[in-house]
């Protein structure tokens, strides 16, 4: 078991009455791309922001790289770079000064903070853009920023969630390009109702249907009509 | 990894950078606490001045609401564009998130005390020179003491549905007993020293400040991961 990014067991997490996850029980192994696959209110959302340390589980556990997020959350989260619907961008600042901002918070040092920006920025085509102020970019062009955003402290673990929604065709390429290139070097999950991409690019999934778990194994044995 | 301290700094330099460049809870407090103090001076001022027990709780009525416009938008507006989300996952204690908020909210209503005490006192005819180190520690004491319940106040208006109406709720009951201590003690440099023990108002009023600041703190965390 310690080749496993994510260990579920018997997950739980409710909104008020509404049960989002159902004793979930689910593994990912370390490193190599993950589906988590579902339509819309399957728990996808709520299970990324569970390994994310951003949300609480009511029952069960989960363990996180190694760690439990609620006894060690400090230590997850150093581990995880996570890109949402939204960015995580503040719009008055520049990209550069955004990425400098969370540099500081992750407590990189100057000259790894450099490179990463360096390389980052030139795969994917951002630098020349880096001095305008986030509320002056595209829409492209501001989550190609995040996604450099979510990958400068270079995190062991990827959450993607539906990372490619509103990505125009380049964008796109250009990201599921470094997402293969890295396939062996960190852990990535990936949630999508997309299950053609889902299926194309992942290694293993897991299929979430209101809550539940309701198959998961490597992409080889996926049945996209459940 | 970055210290809580460097952390809260660095979120503080974030929120005065970015207020800096859109100026819009700076110039509207600006705004409000112009108009009070012209309505109150046309108001109240009889002969050139007023009592000085009317001027001290006027002047702190006056910065107590003006806060609302600089302190509800300290966690609404992170928590409306997404970006909490991102010092929430950033490696770094609770704490400190809500701390570079104080010392953001502290510095903003700063600037706008800066401007309006010198108005105040000139258009309600008294003067705070009477004790000016207690003078400057009681605005000190005080702007942070109101910083600190701002700041949790519009932390715990963020799952609300109707924030604007939620953020009073929680604001006026808790930073009541610190702004009647403040009046108290402004009218007592008012008035001149030597009248009431000052010194004790001014430590239950520290004690105040000390015990919203750790309280707040202290908790902070179930506020970013529910």
């Amino acid at each position: 078991m310690s080749n496993m990014a994510i260990i579920a067991e018997n997950l739980t997490r409710r909104y008020g009455y509404r049960v989002a996850l159902r004793e979930v029980t689910l593994g990912f192994s370390e490193k190599g791309i993950h589906g988590l696959f579902g339509s819309n209110g399957a728990g996808k959302t709520t299970l990324m922001r569970v390994i994310s340390t951003l949300l609480r589980p009511h029952g069960g556990s989960i363990s996180v790289m190694g760690f439990d997020p609620q006894e060690e959350p400090e230590e997850v989260k150093k581990r995880i770079g996570l890109v949402g619907d939204k960015p995580l961008l503040y719009e008055e600042l520049t990209g550069v000064e955004n990425l400098k901002f969370y540099s500081k918070l992750f407590g990189l040092s100057s000259t790894f903070f450099v490179s990463q920006v360096e390389n980052l920025a030139q795969w994917f085509g951002i630098k020349s853009w880096l001095e305008e102020p986030v509320k002056n970019l595209s829409t492209g062009l501001k989550k190609r920023l995040d996604i450099v955003r979510s990958l400068i402290h270079d995190p062991q673990l990827l959450l993607l969630d539906e990372p490619f929604s509103g990505l125009d065709k380049d964008t796109t390429e250009d990201f599921w390009e470094y997402l293969n290139g890295c396939r062996n070097l960190r852990t990535t999950i990936i949630t999508t109702h997309n299950l053609a991409l889902g299926a194309a690019l992942c290694d293993e999934y897991v299929t979430l249907r209101k809550g539940i778990v309701i198959s998961q194994g490597p992409i080889s044995d996926f049945d996209q009509t459940l | 990894m970055t210290s809580g301290l460097g952390a809260a700094l660095a979120i503080a330099k974030k929120d005065i950078l970015s207020q800096f460049r859109k100026k819009f809870e700076i110039f509207s407090m600006f705004l409000f606490a112009l108009i009070a103090v012209l309505a109150f001076s046309f108001a109240v001022v009889t002969g050139g001045s007023v009592s000085e027990e009317i001027g001290s709780a006027l002047l702190w009525v006056i910065i107590f609401f003006t806060g609302m416009f600089g302190f509800a938008p300290i966690f609404l507006s992170e928590s409306e564009t997404g970006t909490l989300r991102g010092l929430a996952t950033a490696p770094i204690p609770a704490w400190s998130v809500y701390l570079g908020k104080v010392i953001y909210g502290f510095l903003l209503m700063g600037v706008v005390e800066i401007f309006l005490i010198p108005i105040v006192t000139v258009l309600f005819g008294f003067s705070l020179l009477n004790d000016i180190p207690l003078a400057i520690t009681t605005f000190l004491v005080g702007t942070l003491d109101l910083a600190a319940v701002g700041s949790m106040a519009s932390a715990l208006t963020m799952p609300s549905e109707s924030k604007a109406t939620v953020f009073p709720l929680v604001y006026f009951p808790t930073a009541t007993s610190g702004l009647m201590l403040l009046i108290e003690i402004t009218k007592i440099i008012v008035l001149g020293p030597g009248l009431i023990p000052v010194l004790l108002i001014f430590e239950i009023l520290l004690a105040h400040m000390i015990a919203m600041l750790t309280l707040s703190a202290s908790v902070f965390h179930f506020a970013l991961s529910p």
